[in-house]
């Protein structure tokens, strides 16, 4: 073994985050990669921004242009999208959807977490992985035979035909996350509750389900941001324009064979990021702490 | 919007207030005495690839709108990306449910036949009526003896070029030798004006030129008894032609899909590539009259094997099994047809839709701008995908799985030597060909 010089050890110790204190420092552990790190996440919002506003000419050619900012403001591409579209009505279509399908994953997902985590049956693990294995079947392979059912069920062309295909990937995707989150809530709390006569349900409701807040709204950020985006299962099984979702309606509509209206579809993207933004800016201190460990014993 | 109303109808007339109660007349008159009689309370729902012309989805509108009130068949117009049809039709067949017609892309019929309504009784009719089907019509729509599809149109797939700037690298226009062709591409590259033809996945553009340049220099993927023969030294040769032509080619080539190439020409970023005529009417729809002015059409240049070997898009109409309206189906399709509804038609196209039957050959619209005139002959010149064997449904799955533009994509990247860019494309066709 070595010894160590003390002066050594005591600086390193002592030293904490205190190199931050210089500005080069700070500018080069802190500034420099937050500032590529936020360039990197938000020029594709800015991009889809000033090719909302930019003119077909401008968009299609740079010769007396610029490509990084905008010459010649229009909200021409805005108004083919809201009024020569039915992009309002996507809109509503996909929030229906999405709400609809994001609660109904949710409040399923709560249940199968709980019974896999808290109720310690035989198998539970089995279980738990048997729905995480379920989550990882691609959309693409799953389509034709829930198409049959959906067909079945009289649902094609119908909003029900996506509230009730989205669970098929949210349910073992929020159930796995909720898993994770309410084993990090001590057992003994459940067993005082049980002492004092609770049931298993109430014990859920009262004790459980408000110390899992941010696990559920992280699941809830996660299952909305995937309805809101699923494309394929919107695609084959919804065919009438007004029961289209955002996704499907622009490129649809915006795409005319080879021809692509960018202005419009980055106009599209722009006003259906909004949002997911909105939602994440609300909730982002429970999802973070979801994320980073939940209740401590 | 995709969906088709009476009030749609009624905006999409209001430019060609003339025509409409004509139309209706002849819609009326042709109703009474049409070939195939709708069931009684027919109603269809047709899905179809979203339009590339305003003008072409008016005139078909106008059409479907005079012939629903002719005849009472309600007619209710989705539309969809072309490739996203694909899946939707795909669905459609395997689950027993959707559009009663869909107007499909490429030979998608041959992966379900079984699914669709035996259509020979239209098209031998039209055929008699119209001169008689081009052989790649009845290659798309025939499958064991009888027509699954109806070849609506053709979508021609051309060189599109800058006219003076083909000029200034000492040519009139586009050679018709692939030799010749290769040094204008050279010199138009050192004049800083490069080429550039898309290499990904693109199920036109892409489709179109790589077949082009493998069956130029006598390469195929299968062979007339539907041995998979692509790993060929005639293969080989084509890729290492194609090397050397994507020296040529501007950055980013290698990612762009249909679209691409349509931004970088009307960009002034390339001076020669392949499209339909989309980007014309594109920079003439933009008031861009230094394009418009200053580009032109020209066929494929002709390779080593000495005839032309091009492949344009088909665009058929399929009539599903599913559908409780199939002789509705058939009679709004042969209507369509109809020499006076479809002269309509294809003059609303300007020029994107070739007629797959012989007597629309001489429509004004090939005639009334020169620059539309390679694309007459889309239908007359255009190869299967399966040439030179016969469509099935491991060609159609082969052409799907884009083996040939990968193949040519590996060739053109440097990924692979041409060799192994054969090789894998046999391995590939085979899978399909084996099961």
């Amino acid at each position: 073994m070595t010894d160590r010089p003390a002066s050594t050890t005591k600086n390193a110790d002592e030293g904490g985050t205190d190199y931050l204190e210089t500005i080069p420092y700070r500018v080069v552990a802190v500034y420099l990669p937050l500032g590529v790190f936020l360039f990197v996440l938000l020029f594709p919002f800015y991009w889809m921004t000033i090719a909302t506003f930019k003119s077909n000419t401008e968009l299609l050619t740079t010769e007396g242009f610029a490509a990084l900012w905008i010459v010649k403001f229009t909200f021409e591409n805005v108004e083919r999208l809201l009024f020569q579209t039915e992009y309002p009505r996507w809109l509503v279509n996909t929030l229906f959807v999405t709400f609809t399908a994001t609660f109904l994953s949710l409040f399923c997902a709560v249940f199968a977490a709980y019974a896999i985590e808290k109720l310690r049956y035989s198998g539970a693990r089995l279980v738990g992985l048997a729905i995480f294995l379920a989550y990882l079947v691609p959309p693409s392979i799953l389509f034709i035979p829930l198409a049959t059912i959906i067909f079945k069920f009289g649902l094609f062309d119908t909003p029900f035909a996506l509230i009730l295909t989205y669970p098929t990937f949210l349910i073992p995707f929020c159930t796995w996350l909720l898993m994770g989150y309410f084993r990090s809530i001590p057992y003994e709390l459940e067993e005082c509750a049980l002492v004092d006569g609770a049931t298993r349900f109430q014990i859920l409701r009262k004790i459980i389900l408000p110390l899992a807040v941010p696990g559920l709204i992280s699941a809830g950020i996660f299952a909305f941001t995937l309805s809101w985006n699923e494309y394929l299962y919107a695609l084959v099984f919804i065919s009438s324009s007004e029961v289209k979702t955002a996704p499907v309606g622009v490129v649809t509509e915006l795409i005319e064979g080879d021809v692509y209206r960018w202005g419009s579809l980055m106009a599209g993207a722009l006003f259906g990021s909004i949002p997911v933004a909105f939602l994440y800016s609300f909730f982002v201190q429970h999802y973070v702490s979801s994320m980073t460990g939940a209740v401590k014993e | 919007m995709s969906k088709f109303t009476r009030r749609d109808m009624l905006k999409t007339t209001v430019g060609a207030a003339v025509a409409g109660p004509a139309l209706l007349a002849a819609a009326r008159s042709w109703a009474q005495e049409m070939k195939f009689t709708p069931e009684p309370g027919a109603k269809l729902r047709m899905l179809r690839w979203k339009r590339f012309v305003q003008s072409e989805e008016d005139a078909f509108l106008a059409l479907i709108d005079a012939y629903t009130q002719a005849t009472g068949v309600e007619i209710r117009i989705d539309s969809l990306g072309f490739e996203d049809l694909r899946p939707k039709a795909a669905v459609a067949a395997s689950v027993g449910t959707g559009p009663d017609i869909i107007w499909n892309i490429h030979a998608d019929a041959f992966l379900y036949p079984d699914a669709l309504v035996d259509v020979s009784d239209v098209c031998n009719y039209l055929g008699e009526k119209y001169g008689g089907w081009y052989p790649i019509a009845e290659e798309y729509g025939i499958k064991d003896g009888k027509w699954i599809g109806v070849p609506f149109v053709m979508s021609g797939n051309f060189i599109n070029y800058r006219v003076s700037w083909v000029q200034d690298a000492g040519y009139d226009g586009i050679p018709d030798n692939t030799t010749d062709f290769l040094d204008l591409m050279k010199k138009l590259k050192a004049n800083g004006r490069p080429g550039g033809f898309a290499l990904g996945n693109a199920s036109g553009d892409g489709n179109a030129w790589a077949h082009w340049i493998l069956w130029s220099h006598g390469g195929s993927v299968i062979d007339k008894d539907e041995n998979v023969v692509i790993n060929s030294p005639e293969t080989i040769a084509s890729l290492e032609y194609v090397r050397e032509l994507a020296d040529t080619f501007i950055e980013g080539a290698a990612s762009w899909l249909d679209g691409n190439n349509n931004k970088a020409f009307l960009a002034s970023d390339i001076s020669v590539t392949n499209n339909g005529i989309s980007i014309y009417a594109a920079a003439l729809r933009e008031g861009m009259t230094d394009i418009s002015d200053d580009m032109d059409h020209a066929f494929y240049p002709v390779g080593p094997v000495g005839k032309p070997t091009e492949f344009h898009v088909a665009f058929p109409m399929l009539t599903y099994k599913h559908s409780d309206f199939p002789e509705a189906a058939k009679s709004l399709i042969t209507w369509m047809m109809e020499a006076d509804q479809y002269n309509q038609f294809l003059q609303g196209a300007v020029g994107y839709l070739t007629q797959p039957l012989r007597a629309f050959e001489d429509h004004p619209v090939w005639t009334e701008d020169p620059k539309r005139a390679v694309f007459q002959k889309a239908s007359e010149r255009s190869l299967s995908f399966a040439y030179p064997g016969k469509l099935g449904r491991a060609a159609t799955e082969v052409f799907a799985d884009f083996v040939v533009v990968n193949m040519v994509a590996e060739a053109a990247t440097g990924r692979k030597t041409p060799q192994e860019a054969a090789e894998d494309a046999q391995r590939r066709a085979e899978r399909y060909y084996v099961l």
